[in-house]
């Protein structure tokens, strides 16, 4: 029973990334959760309750939207003191707390001109409750498992073998 | 006619002194139960700065885990849209390689069920070149 991987249609999931590299990312990681909230709570929602990707790419897609537009603020913004911060952070092993200098600098920054404030410490892994329009989904039965072939029988004449076993060639 | 001319060796009057058999060492260094007090307090001294070093730590590591909570889901969205992309990839590449095989179902999955099975990085990258795959599985990897 062959069951073939269906594919949604190429235009639902080509979608740029933002070329952005890892220091940069994790050094804007904590604003980025808080002003994108709403769509990455919605995705990661989906994605634990559909465990399918395929059926998560609107939300993704949001997901990816609202980080472009954060980005693009910052750039608009804050380009210097995020540039300064984000290399910073690429130059001392991705550890925040090594850049305080530079980073309350580029949160001075957001607060004045984009009203940002850094979340408070343990705001953003709290277990959250989502309120959402997606109906709960039904997953997908599994497949039956086929019916077991019947065992061999075994001849009630067996004999042993002349010179042992042929598994063990020397005993 | 002996007895006049020796005397008798007698000790003084009043018997010796007592024989000064005892250790005479100097007193010098802090007694014991100094040296246990100070023990004690190099020890809380010792525990109370682990315990704040301790706390330091566990707090960077929050942050740091917060700053990754923040952008994982933008991560986990394009890990996916480019999973969907390899595949519709390789199953184009399967049906011009396969196409004179009859009865041959292109990107026909290999576990018995319906549900979305998360494909393996070799599954997705055995029609790749070997740079790239080998890019894909051992890319991340900082060991040699």
């Amino acid at each position: 029973m062959p069951n073939k991987i269906e594919l949604p249609p190429e235009e639902e999931y080509s979608f740029p990334e933002v070329p952005l590299t890892s220091a940069s990312l994790i050094s804007a990681g904590h604003h980025l959760g808080r002003q994108c909230d709403k769509a990455n709570k919605e995705f990661m929602l989906c994605k634990a309750e559909e465990e399918d990707p395929r059926k998560c790419l609107r939300e993704g897609k949001e997901v990816s939207r609202c980080a472009f537009a954060f980005f693009n603020q910052i750039r608009e913004n804050c380009a210097e003191s995020f540039t300064e911060y984000w290399t910073c952070v690429d130059n001392s092993q991705h550890d925040l707390y090594k850049c305080r200098k530079q980073q309350g600098v580029f949160d001075k920054c957001a607060f004045d001109k984009l009203g940002w404030v850094r979340p408070e410490m343990g705001d953003l892994n709290q277990v959250t409750v989502v309120k959402t329009e997606r109906p709960k989904p039904v997953l997908d039965a599994d497949v039956p498992t086929p019916e077991k072939s019947p065992k061999p029988q075994i001849p009630e004449d067996l004999k042993a073998p002349r010179l042992g076993s042929k598994v063990f060639f020397f005993s | 006619m002996a007895g006049a001319f020796y005397k008798q060796d007698m000790p003084p009057k009043g018997g010796y002194g007592p024989i000064d058999y005892k250790r005479m060492m100097p007193k010098r260094g802090p007694s014991g139960y100094v040296l246990f007090a100070g023990c004690i307090g190099v020890m809380a001294i010792g525990h109370v700065a682990f315990a704040y070093t301790n706390r330091q730590r566990k707090n960077r590591l929050y942050e740091q885990r917060e700053a990754f909570f923040g952008i994982m889901p933008l991560l986990e969205a394009e890990w996916d849209r480019d999973t969907l992309k390899q595949l519709k990839h390789t199953q184009e590449q399967e049906a011009i390689i396969m196409k004179d095989v009859p009865d041959w179902v292109v990107g026909e999955s290999v576990y018995h069920t319906k549900r979305w099975v998360r494909p393996r990085v070799e599954d997705l990258y055995f029609l790749a070149n070997s740079k790239e795959r080998r890019e894909a599985m051992f890319g991340f990897n900082t060991f040699v």
